[in-house]
């Protein structure tokens, strides 16, 4: 579906210049739970953020579907992600001052759609992650664990084909780690999505299909 | 997405709270000194009802003598003087609140059980040609009304309105100290200068040949200048031995007088500007600020789905609805001063004050978004997110 070839990530600063990213080749497969794995600082975010096209590649191809993403425009590309994607971060990234339905809600602020059928959308959401005596609280009031399980209804509400988790269970000790992992495996299976998983925790990658083992920015066989 | 920015900005009120009083404070200064604008714009439109210029104030003043009774022969001396030379068209005796006067004289006048306050002025048959007065309806009193059972008048159209609305008023008996007559009514009277409002007032006549004023009003012919004024000034001098004779311009006056509304005015409008500069200050501040306390949120809406169009809108948009509450606060003060009457000004002026003050702020907080917004639209997302 997603397919990566050669990319390279440079980061220019005005002392140093970091290579990010170095000759990465990955395709993802529709349907599959694909696990990236490194240490600290080896480029998984920037990988993953490049994957969900919130970031170019100083060099490389993107193609989606068979197409070259290059000639996509800004609001194409804020589409794509709207519709095709759907991102879960470590630190959850949770609007504080919207309740928790609202935040689930958001995504489907940025397509045409009514008011009730967002609210049915997110309950249902809400619901799969069994959140749904939580909708009225906000972030400010959930554990860590109940805010990733938001943050993962905020992810889905739009069902999306690919969801996109950036260490999801890095801000989360093992018990709610494993709920999360639970619920994504389920989405996987259950639903079809495709999943895509940064994380640095042997027993979560072991857990997925495929993994990526990246090393300073370099792929690792 | 502007019930979102509704619900967001409301969660999060008490961190607005301070932006909002400020918008509120500026909305009601704004109101305030526009109110006053408009008011003082639709007056300097209406007409003076008069001609000041080329009119020209004799002031004498006897140093000594305090008899008025003996005092009446050099007053119409001094008048026929005046009045003797080729270059003076007209010269009429008039009370102290001659116009662009800083003095006035009111009293309280009936018809009926209608009462109004009025301003009194007493001038003679000629003045109407010395200020070429206009009039809406009948004539000046002359000669022909003495020995008339009540005594004539001539009132301004503002106390025609008050007194008998859109009925005529000539024939009407009115009651000031005594019972008068209503034979004529001037269109307009706008004696305090360009700003003011037309006045409700009498115009009472001076008894022919006995009474007098130590006011003239001279009327000279056009390019009659400073020559004249010296001569006039010098033959004066030698008639009156030891009174003080001053010469004044209707039109110095009339200067006098604008200041008096110009000189607050620029002090209000300062005091505006500088509110207004404070909270476009504190705009900017509370904008950037939130530009980089929210980079995570802007990287998140990006990811969702957002354009950079829809973020630098969503900035925007927040202010708006800032502004949005803080003018819903001030309007409700604001449209208290057309119901209450708490100022003696019209509703339509509150009301035009109201609507530029509205579009000056929303004109004010757009400014002062764009810039903040369109920067946090460029914010790259995959920055924004970057998490260590
Ligand atoms: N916006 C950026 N500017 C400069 N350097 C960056 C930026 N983002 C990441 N890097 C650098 O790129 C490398 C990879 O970062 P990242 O992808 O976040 O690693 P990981 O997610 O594996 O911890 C790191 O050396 C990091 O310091
Ligand atoms: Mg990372």
């Amino acid at each position: 579906m997603i397919k990566l070839e050669n990319i390279e990530k440079v980061y220019q600063t005005k002392t140093i210049e970091t290579l990010a990213l170095n000759q990465i080749n990955v395709e993802i497969k529709k349907g599959e739970f694909l696990s990236i794995m490194g240490p600290s600082g080896c480029g998984k975010s920037t990988l993953l953020n490049i994957m969900g096209l919130l970031d170019e590649p100083s060099k490389g191809n993107i193609t989606i579907d068979d197409e070259p993403i290059t000639n996509y425009s800004d609001k194409k590309l804020a589409a794509f992600r709207n519709k095709t994607l759907g991102f879960i971060f470590q630190s959850f990234h949770l609007i504080n001052d919207l309740s928790v339905v609202d935040n689930v809600e958001l995504p489907l602020l940025y397509r045409t759609s009514s008011a009730k059928e967002r609210r049915k959308l997110a309950e249902e959401a809400l619901e799969k992650v069994g959140l749904s005596n939580r909708m009225k609280h906000f972030p400010t009031q959930l554990s860590g664990g109940q805010k990733q399980r938001v943050a993962i209804a905020r992810a889905i509400v739009g069902r999306p084909r690919i969801i996109l988790a950036d260490e999801p269970t890095g801000n989360l000790d093992s018990v709610m780690g494993n709920e999360i992992m639970n619920i994504l495996t389920q989405l996987n299976e259950k639903d079809g999505a495709t999943v895509v998983m940064v994380t640095h925790d042997e027993q979560m990658a072991k857990r997925t299909h495929r993994l990526v083992r990246l090393f300073d920015g370099s792929q690792v066989f | 997405m502007i019930k979102h920015l509704f619900k967001l900005i409301w969660n999060q009120k008490r961190k607005s709270f301070l932006l909002i009083t400020e918008i509120f404070f500026s909305f009601m200064v704004l109101f305030a000194v526009l109110s006053l604008m408009v008011k003082y714009i639709q007056n300097y439109s209406k007409p003076m009802g008069f001609e000041y210029e080329n009119v020209w104030v004799v002031n004498l003043d006897n140093l000594t003598e305090t008899e008025t009774d003996s005092l009446g022969t050099p007053f119409h001396q001094a008048r026929e003087f005046i009045a003797s030379f080729p270059e003076v068209e007209a010269v009429s005796f008039a009370s102290q609140n001659l116009p662009f006067a800083a003095s006035t004289h009111n009293s309280s006048v009936k018809y009926g059980n209608i009462s109004s306050m009025a301003h009194i002025y007493t001038v003679e048959d000629t003045y109407p040609k010395t200020m070429n007065l206009q009039m809406s309806k009948g004539r000046w009193f002359n000669k022909t009304d003495q020995g008339t059972k009540y005594q004539p008048i001539v009132i301004t159209e503002q106390l025609s309105q008050n007194l008998f609305g859109n009925e005529n008023p000539i024939g009407k008996i009115i009651k000031a100290d005594t019972t008068h007559k209503v034979v004529g009514v001037v269109a307009s009277y706008k004696d305090k200068g360009d700003f003011t409002d037309p006045v409700a007032g009498i115009f009472f006549p001076i008894s022919a040949g006995k009474d007098y004023k130590s006011n003239i009003l001279v009327k000279v012919k056009p390019g009659t200048g400073a020559i004249f004024e010296a001569k006039l000034f010098k033959g004066l001098g030698g008639l009156l031995r030891g009174w003080n004779v001053e010469i004044e311009h209707l039109t110095d006056k009339k200067a006098n007088q604008n200041k008096v509304v110009f000189i607050p005015m620029t002090v209000l409008l300062i005091v505006c500007t500088f509110l207004i500069f404070n909270v476009s200050l504190g705009l900017f501040g509370i904008l950037w600020q939130n530009i980089n306390q929210r980079k995570g949120e802007i990287g998140l809406r990006r990811a969702i789905g957002a354009t950079e169009k829809d973020i630098s809108k969503q900035f925007i948009g927040e202010v708006m609805v800032i502004a949005t509450f803080a003018l819903i606060i001030g309007l409700f003060f604001a449209v208290q001063f057309p119901l209450l009457h708490v100022f003696d000004l019209a509703a339509d002026i509150y009301l035009i004050a109201m609507l530029i003050s509205v579009i000056v702020i929303y004109l004010l907080v757009m400014v002062c978004a764009f810039n903040p917004s369109r920067q946090a639209a460029s914010i790259q997302p995959a920055m924004a997110l970057h998490e260590e």
